[in-house]
């Protein structure tokens, strides 16, 4: 008896999941990424279904969506990380400036030879990333400022230490183009290259841990109610301190496939990027309020975002302007907003 | 405090240095001059931070060099000039950030007796100014046209498709750089189309992703112009990337030194330089010259040319041009 009932409940509550997962704004994400293929596969005359148009706009999304994945968690928090762009920048600089000063390589090192380099740079990126993330957690907890001030400071000091480390030029190193290019298998090309399956296996990764584990769970309940969170006997600071670190972390691995992608860590590599990440974040459906947002809809979200960047290049009807381009995308973040603003009271 | 302090210090160090008779003849008063640059993070002003330094040496006069750290911005630039002029500097470089914008600045520092250079930019009223020194954007983007042009074997009736890679719609650099290519293709090149222009908003990953968008959209793409620095490291990344190095003629902006080994390469087709420390030292030594001698220079407004790096150009001339970060 007992048991049917859990049965029961347990089928109610994988259900629940599955409907979880494909919430109003995922499915409505689907849709807007349907009709934005079709339109700019009919505006591109047939260019924009491509690998080759797929592969840069699935590269443009591996160099975001670690960045809004760490922009999601924070947010959840109730929190916001200004930091990630300049994260970028200072650990591929870093990341750079070991490879080019501390040992003394250039860009002749290329291919399978600076695979084991290229590896290093990711390891230096990820410790530079955790570091800065460490930072933001000691001001928020221990000089107890808040998230967006205190990230604002760190976003600012980051990004002049990778100009003074880089002397405001990019640090051309040994690279391996090959981890960027995408595959062909059997003769038929793909639009996904090495960075970019390692960076939906990260978003994968990190999915999980949000919704699926106990650290998941703390996060959203420290956006929700951190009183509570404090009654349930989980620590808010220590739980900060976790969050803005794998934040700091995620940002340090997107430094380090911008290294990958240009072969140089320079000062600009992440210039503007924690906007991006932002607005992914809102498009993808997580509450700035805190407590509400799903990695699937991040990472549908993102997508859309540079769907909409590459599309707009293809387009061959008409000529669409840079300028008009930059409306477009603003548009884009006002339809996603406005549209959560009236599924929420529906949904309640 | 800790300025009295450190000026304490100067002295006893430069009063020191008076005693040993370091000069070895009655010392002269050691002059000053401030240098207020744009931006410190912008290569081409630590490019220009090198021949200022080096020409305060040579001169044996005090450089104050200050500037905003990352922005090229009138608002935070007034406040400096403001801060400068009070330590009474026998002379100033300025950089002005706007032609409206730094008229009065440039005008307080003449006013209180300063001899006043202006570099790279200028104010809409040069009158009492020593000497203004500029580059010239326009001429920067006709050679690089001539450079694509070069690059491709351009032969009169036939097409070649080019595209531009800029920063942003109002950055003056950019646009006089634009119209300047665009006005050497309209006259001399016909056969030029400029099929398309896109902005990278300062970040070489967006310079990257259009540049990949444009070859696949493009097939038959002849050339680029990486109009600078951040655009010209995402195109570079897209043609190594895709193997297509040497096939499309890249002509980019600004001799930063990874851009540099990157002609050797085969990369870049061309690199149009400036020369930021050149007019630095032709500043500083016409001040100098002003301040002691009353010296007017023969030519009151100077333009510094672009020049054109390539495979061709010397082991010497890389020298030269390639901008040195401090």
């Amino acid at each position: 008896m007992s048991n049917s009932k859990q049965v029961n409940a347990e089928k109610q509550n994988f259900l629940e999941q599955v409907r979880a997962s494909f919430s109003n704004q995922s499915t409505l994400l689907v849709v807007t990424l349907v009709v934005l293929g079709v339109v700019f596969q009919i505006t591109s005359q047939g260019i924009f279904l491509t690998t080759g148009t797929l592969g840069t706009v699935l590269n443009d999304w591996g160099s975001y969506i670690l960045l809004a994945v760490a922009q999601t968690f924070v947010v959840i928090t109730g929190g916001i990380d200004l930091s990630v762009g300049a994260t970028v920048s200072l650990s591929s600089v870093v990341a750079g400036w070991v490879l080019v000063k501390g040992l003394g390589l250039d860009s002749t090192t290329s291919g399978s030879d600076a695979t084991p380099y290229v590896l290093l740079a990711v390891f230096v990126s990820l410790l530079v990333g955790l570091t800065v993330g460490a930072l933001n957690a000691f001001l928020i907890n221990v000089l107890k400022i808040v998230p967006f001030i205190a990230t604002l400071a760190t976003m600012g000091a980051m990004a002049g230490l990778a100009i003074i480390i880089s002397g405001g030029m990019p640090l051309q190193g040994p690279n391996n183009w090959e981890l960027g290019i995408p595959y062909k298998i059997f003769g038929i090309q793909l639009p996904i290259s090495t960075t970019v399956l390692a960076v939906m296996i990260i978003t994968v990764i990190c999915g999980l841990i949000l919704h699926k584990t106990k650290f998941g769970l703390h996060t959203f309940a420290l956006g929700s109610n951190a009183f509570a969170t404090r009654a349930a006997g989980i620590s808010p600071a220590r739980q900060i301190t976790k969050v803005y670190m794998l934040s700091g972390g995620l940002a340090g691995l997107a430094g380090a496939y911008a290294y990958i992608r240009l072969g140089a860590g320079s000062p600009s590599n992440g210039t503007g990027m924690e906007l991006y990440a932002i607005a992914a974040v809102v498009i993808g459906g997580v509450s700035l309020m805190g407590g509400v947002g799903r990695i699937v809809g991040i990472a549908l979200g993102t997508l859309v975002l540079f769907t909409v960047q590459s599309g707009l290049l293809m387009v061959k009807v008409i000529t669409v302007s840079p300028s008009l381009k930059q409306v477009i995308v603003a548009l884009l973040i006002v339809a996603a907003v406005a549209v959560q603003g009236i599924q929420k009271p529906a949904r309640k | 405090m800790n300025k009295r302090i450190l000026s304490v210090g100067f002295a006893a160090v430069t009063a020191v240095a008076l005693t040993l008779g370091i000069t070895g003849c009655a010392p002269e008063k050691k002059l000053t001059i401030a240098f207020v640059m744009g931006a410190e993070s912008d290569p081409f002003f630590q490019a220009m931070k090198v021949g200022a330094e080096a020409e305060a040496l040579a001169q044996g006069v005090e450089l104050v060099w200050q500037g905003d750290p990352s922005a090229y911005d009138v608002a935070t630039q007034v406040p400096i000039v403001d801060n400068v002029l009070a330590q009474s500097p026998d002379g100033l470089v300025l950089i002005p950030t706007d032609p409206t914008g730094l008229q009065a600045s440039a005008d307080k520092a003449i006013a209180a007796g300063v001899a006043v250079a202006l570099v790279d930019t200028t104010i809409n009223d040069t009158t009492n100014a020593v000497i203004t020194i500029t580059g010239d954007n326009a001429d920067g983007g006709a050679k690089a046209a001539d450079a694509i042009a070069d690059a491709i074997g351009y032969e009169d009736g036939k097409t070649y498709e080019v595209v531009i890679g800029l920063t942003s719609a109002t950055a003056t650099t950019n646009v006089g750089r634009q119209v300047g290519f665009e006005e050497r293709v309209a006259s001399t090149y016909p056969g030029i189309q400029i099929v398309d222009v896109a902005y990278s908003a300062a970040n070489p990953q967006t310079a990257n992703s259009n540049v990949n968008n444009w070859l696949t959209k493009y097939p038959n793409l002849k050339g680029i112009f990486a109009i600078d620095g951040t655009n010209a490291s995402g195109a570079a990344a897209a043609l190594q990337s895709k193997g297509l190095t040497g096939k499309i003629a890249l002509v980019g902006y600004d001799a930063y030194p990874a851009n540099v080994e990157l002609i050797k390469s085969g990369v870049f087709t061309a690199l149009i330089a400036q020369d930021p420390a050149a007019e630095a030292r032709l500043a500083i030594q016409t001040l100098v010259a002003y301040i002691k001698n009353g010296t007017t220079p023969t030519t009151k407004d100077v333009v510094i040319p672009n020049v054109t790096l390539d495979a061709n150009t010397t082991d010497e001339d890389f020298a030269k041009y390639t901008y040195v970060a401090k």
